[in-house]
């Protein structure tokens, strides 16, 4: 590959999904833009009150 | 104990865990009596029988250590 | 937006109540929001589509309550074009909607839920303050139900033909949470087909609500009727010996699986990405990220219906695949930042600024201000306070900075909101001003007391003078400390070369860094040697053989057969591990370890096994598959056996592999001979998520699917030189016999015992001898210890498309700490005092981070030792030290208890 590539990514979708691959983006040294469609970022897992098998809270 | 008695609260709180509780109840605007002081540390592992000595002999009613 | 300080006046005082989606619709909430109160960014918005200035033209009373001026009723829509290397689509699943079907009856009571909504329900956030309720009459259930595949399953117009692969679990969480808000007895039932509890530490979970009485039912529900009067519910349903039968219950719960949302949809269009027959992204098993789109990559729900660990493993897999392709150029586009020359104030006496916050009207509406003020003017060491109307705010932080130069500052304290969300930010501040960060204090005066004592200004503002005193007392007595470095060497050891250790040491090299890949055995490949196919059907040997190829060859990867680990030395960043190959032995140095040990297929001492030679595990048949000259034109009947030595006492886990496998290697049978009769007698078959479409073809093709009880007796012997296979059907109730000319084991993925990795590298296992994560949701790659990783069949049994995605993520995780120079670790760590240190270990013992450990010096005597690169500063040492010697910067015996002798005057 000879032809200089771009250090910046687009993530589209802030679930635990989308945040977790632009935080590994990040921390390995690429720019990062997530974006999400609501106000805020969270996704389903901000909505559930606990998470299985251990019962540790979602949020 | 008379009725008037308002006991003074020292309260080591771990910052991962109770101090964001604590926070917590903050921004739900739950509301609690105001003689407790809480005091931040990193890990409720941290506090030593001493720090709790050291509240009671400061004046402290009661301690909570919570993490 | 950056105005914005989240008070909440705007939202309090907005006429327009609007159904709140983040609560599943169960309550209201306003036009102008926040989604939840711990949402990111913490800013409230307009909802254009309800508010009444959008649709009528008038109201902006929120413009005229904000405190901050930060309504803007002129902000539009922007499209913005940024050009990027690289794209990763996560857009997720919605659930799916169940009025669509009548027999479930949603939408006839109130009191029949969906499963989302039955998370709000649970809540403390939610609708009803964390408190069991029915939404009809908001009394307190005494029998609730779970309908298991609710939209899942099933080939109706609609609903998914794909297990949606988390409801079983999630519905046991459901029951034992509402068990425990319950204190009265809650009658709890889950109504399903079959129990999928495949993954990590499920089948524990699953039996831990079988002992708190949760009941399971297997059935198939007819349908769910309304009683008017009670709002009761009355589930029909056929049992498995299918009789017909009904009970009530007070609430209904719909376990809502997986739906594909149009939104993403049209983005994969938009984008030209390829979907597969449920409109998910297609991928395939060895490239389960990479979409049809060279430089597009998916990950989480929209891949294939999963978990949240699962999740996360994929982001980082995509992470990964991003990491590697644009390696390059990495580093590029990183902004840094210059670092402002600290000033040494050490000597010098303190000189204490106050910053007091009004934070709007959130405290100084509540406690008096001026009066804080006044008060710490007069506390000791205090040159200089004042109060600032929001302290976050740009142009305050610049004054502040101001200030500090001005009045020669050297310790700074800001009384206002909580350290845990502000804290970084004024240290920027205090640093910007050349002062070190550690010399700062917060004092929490609105999230633990403004907002906590709201009705009673004195109290309020009684607290916040005694906070603001402790604070000053503990600033006055801080050090400046400086964040330890550490240098990072860029080479990777990757112990285990299997499939995840070759896919790993693959995608570091790829990305520009060094792997060493240990193998104990003399060839590459593991337990993927012995696999025919992977479940979507790509040839496991051709693929394997063309990755052994690329690590044998890449000039980034050493390959060392034969050899094994014997001695770890050092921490993240500088391990020096010896290896031993063939009798000689080498150094290695590296800067991460990742963990790909592997684990076994169980092989059973009972059932013939050993004795018969048409007695198979599941993947002595795969190897057969994998010999070319194998016929199976002879055998005329097959019986596979699942769960040998699985859900057992003694192993009380899923092995989550072996379902699919015998599915696929009897519709191989039925493939080769389709006069062959093929029975899988099983307990719970668990071809979860779209491998159930395997199961689904495996019957339309004739293949025979027979539960067996578990609790009564499966006996294999031999029966005029035949062998017979006898077991209890489970719907019957009556014993069957099979006499098999092939019988198949299905006998489960077992731990390597005693992995030498977990005493070399001090990392943990768990009951079932599998290797312990830091955070089994968050953080399912790494251990707790920084610089260690785990991937693939060591970490928890797993199918070949997940321990790839597993090794990637680790890659992905290795790649942030190898692409750096130096990594920095936080100040607050412990120190160790060696005048006063007596060498009893208790530190090593209390400290849960291993960052302590005993070193014997030249004359003999044991002293302790901190390794600050792993200490997270929690101080564990400090309170078990019995002379005085351990401590913590930052958190010293003076630093805290300063705070406790002056919390009342």
């Amino acid at each position: 590959m000879s032809k200089k590539t771009v250090a910046s990514v687009l993530v589209a979708g802030g679930g635990i999904a989308g945040m977790q691959a632009a935080l590994d983006l990040a921390n390995s040294g690429f720019y990062v833009y997530l974006v999400e469609r609501s106000p805020s970022i969270g996704g389903t897992m901000s909505q559930l009150d606990k998470t299985f098998p251990t019962n540790d809270c979602a949020m | 104990m008379s009725e008037g008695f308002e006991p003074k609260i020292v309260a080591f709180a771990c910052n991962w865990c109770a101090y964001s509780a604590a926070d917590l109840a903050g921004v739900s605007r739950f509301q609690y009596p105001p003689n407790m002081r809480i005091i931040r540390v990193m890990c409720s592992g941290r506090v030593n029988p001493n720090f709790i000595l050291k509240a009671f002999e400061s004046g402290a009613d009661g301690v909570l250590v919570a993490g | 937006m950056e105005k914005c300080i989240a008070c909440g006046a705007c939202s309090e005082k907005c006429p327009q109540k609007v159904s709140n989606e983040y609560d599943a619709g169960l309550n209201k909430r306003k036009s102008i929001y926040v989604k939840y109160a711990q949402a990111v960014p913490l800013k409230y918005s307009i909802d254009s589509d309800t508010c009444i200035f959008f649709k009528k033209g008038k109201c902006k009373a929120c413009e005229k309550l904000c405190p901050a001026g930060a309504v803007n009723f002129e902000d539009k829509a922007r499209e913005l074009t940024v050009n990027v290397g690289a794209v990763i689509i996560a857009p997720g699943c919605e659930v799916f909607d169940p009025v669509t079907y009548d027999v479930y009856g949603y939408g006839k009571s109130p009191n029949i839920v969906t499963s989302l909504e039955f998370e709000r329900i649970l809540a403390a956030t939610g609708p009803f303050g964390g408190h069991l309720v029915r939404p009809s009459d908001h009394k307190e259930p005494q029998k609730v139900a779970w309908i298991q595949c609710v939209g899942s399953r099933d080939i109706h117009a609609g609903s998914q033909p794909y297990c949606s692969g988390v409801c079983c679990t999630y519905a046991i969480k459901e029951a034992i949470i509402a068990k425990e808000h319950q204190k009265g007895g809650l009658d709890t039932a889950i109504f399903y087909i079959d129990l999928r509890t495949y993954g990590k530490d499920f089948e524990r979970y699953y039996n831990r609500a079988v002992d708190s009485k949760v009941r399971f039912v297997k059935s198939k529900i007819a349908g769910i009727v309304t009683d008017p009067t009670t709002q009761n519910q009355v589930i029909h349903y056929i049992d498995e010996a299918g009789r017909r039968v009904e009970e009530t219950f007070d609430m209904v719960v719909l376990s809502v699986g997986f739906k594909v949302s149009q939104e993403a949809v049209s983005l994969a269009e938009r984008l030209g990405v390829d979907l597969d027959q449920y409109s998910l992204a297609k991928t395939s098993d060895f490239q389960s990220v990479k979409t049809s789109r060279p430089g597009i990559f998916v990950c989480g729900s929209f891949q294939a219906p999963k978990d949240i660990p699962h999740s996360v493993i994929e982001a980082s897999a995509t992470a990964a695949e991003v990491e590697s392709v644009l390696a390059q150029s990495r580093g590029s586009l990183v902004k840094t930042k210059e670092v402002p020359v600290e000033k040494d104030v050490r000597g010098e006496d303190p000189r204490i600024g106050v910053f007091v916050c009004c934070c709007g009207t959130n405290i100084a509406g509540f406690l008096d201000v001026p009066l804080v003020v006044e008060y710490a003017q007069t506390l000791p060491g205090v040159v200089f306070a004042d109060k600032n109307l929001f302290s976050c705010s740009q142009d305050t932080q610049e004054k502040m900075t101001d200030i500090i130069r001005e009045k020669g500052l050297n310790r700074v304290v800001v009384a206002a909101c909580t350290p845990r969300t502000h804290e970084p930010l004024f240290q920027e501040t205090v640093l910007n001003a050349n002062i070190n960060k550690y010399l700062f204090e917060m004092a929490n005066i609105r999230n633990q007391c403004s907002w906590v004592h709201s009705n009673d200004k004195d109290a309020a503002t009684q607290k916040a003078k005694d906070l603001v005193r402790m604070a000053v007392s503990r600033v006055s007595l801080l050090e400046p400390l400086y964040d330890p470095e550490i240098s990072m060497n860029h080479a990777a050891m990757i112990i285990g070369g299997g499939l995840s250790g070759i896919t790993a040491a693959i995608n570091l090299a790829e990305q520009g860094f060094h792997a060493y890949l240990i193998e104990k055995a003399d060839v590459l490949g593991g337990n993927a040697l012995k696999i025919h196919k992977s479940w979507q059907g790509e040839d496991v040997q051709q693929r394997l053989a063309e990755m052994i190829g690329i690590a044998g060859s890449h000039k980034n990867i050493s390959v060392l057969t034969s050899t094994e680990l014997k001695k770890v030395d050092g921490f993240v960043g500088n391990f020096k591990s010896t290896v031993e190959t063939n009798g000689a032995e080498q150094v290695i140095e590296h800067g991460v370890a990742i963990i790909a040990t592997g684990a076994l297929e169980s092989k059973p001492d009972q059932y013939l096994y050993g004795t018969e030679p048409n007695v198979l595990t599941g993947l002595e048949m795969d190897s057969r598959f994998n010999d070319k000259g194998f016929s199976a034109k002879g055998i005329k009947s097959a019986v596979f056996i699942q769960c040998v030595g699985s859900r057992i006492k003694e192993r009380p886990y899923c092995s989550k592999v072996c379902c699919t496998q015998s599915v696929r290697n009897a519709l191989k049978l039925k493939e080769l001979n389709p006069d062959m009769d093929v029975f899988i007698v099983y307990r719970d078959m668990r071809t979860y998520g779209l491998r159930e479409a395997l199961y689904r073809e495996a019957r339309a093709k004739g293949v025979i699917f027979i539960r067996y009880d578990f609790e009564k007796d499966l006996v294999v012997d031999k029966d005029n030189g035949n062998i017979r296979v006898s077991f209890t059907n489970y719907a019957l109730q009556r014993r069957m016999e099979i006499k098999p000319d092939l019988l198949l084991l299905a006998t489960g993925i077992i731990p390597i015992r005693e992995n030498p990795m977990a005493s070399l590298f001090k990392v943990q296992v768990n009951d079932d001898g599998f290797f312990v994560e830091a955070h089994a949701k968050l953080r399912p790659v790494e251990f707790a210890t920084e610089g260690i990783l785990v991937a693939g069949l060591a970490h928890c049994p797993k199918p070949i498309d997940e321990s790839i995605e597993q090794a990637k993520a680790a890659a992905s995780k290795a790649s942030a700490l190898l692409s750096k120079e130096k990594i920095t670790v936080e100040g607050v760590v412990s120190r160790v005092d060696e005048a006063y240190c007596v060498g009893c270990g208790r530190c090593e013992e209390a400290c849960p981070f291993n960052a302590i450990s005993l070193e014997t010096r030249e004359n003999g005597e044991k002293i302790s030792h901190v390794r600050e690169a792993l200490c997270k500063g929690c101080g564990s040492c400090a309170a078990v030290c019995p002379t005085g010697a351990a401590s913590v910067f930052h958190f010293d015996d003076r630093e805290v208890l300063c705070m406790v002798k002056t919390a009342f005057e």
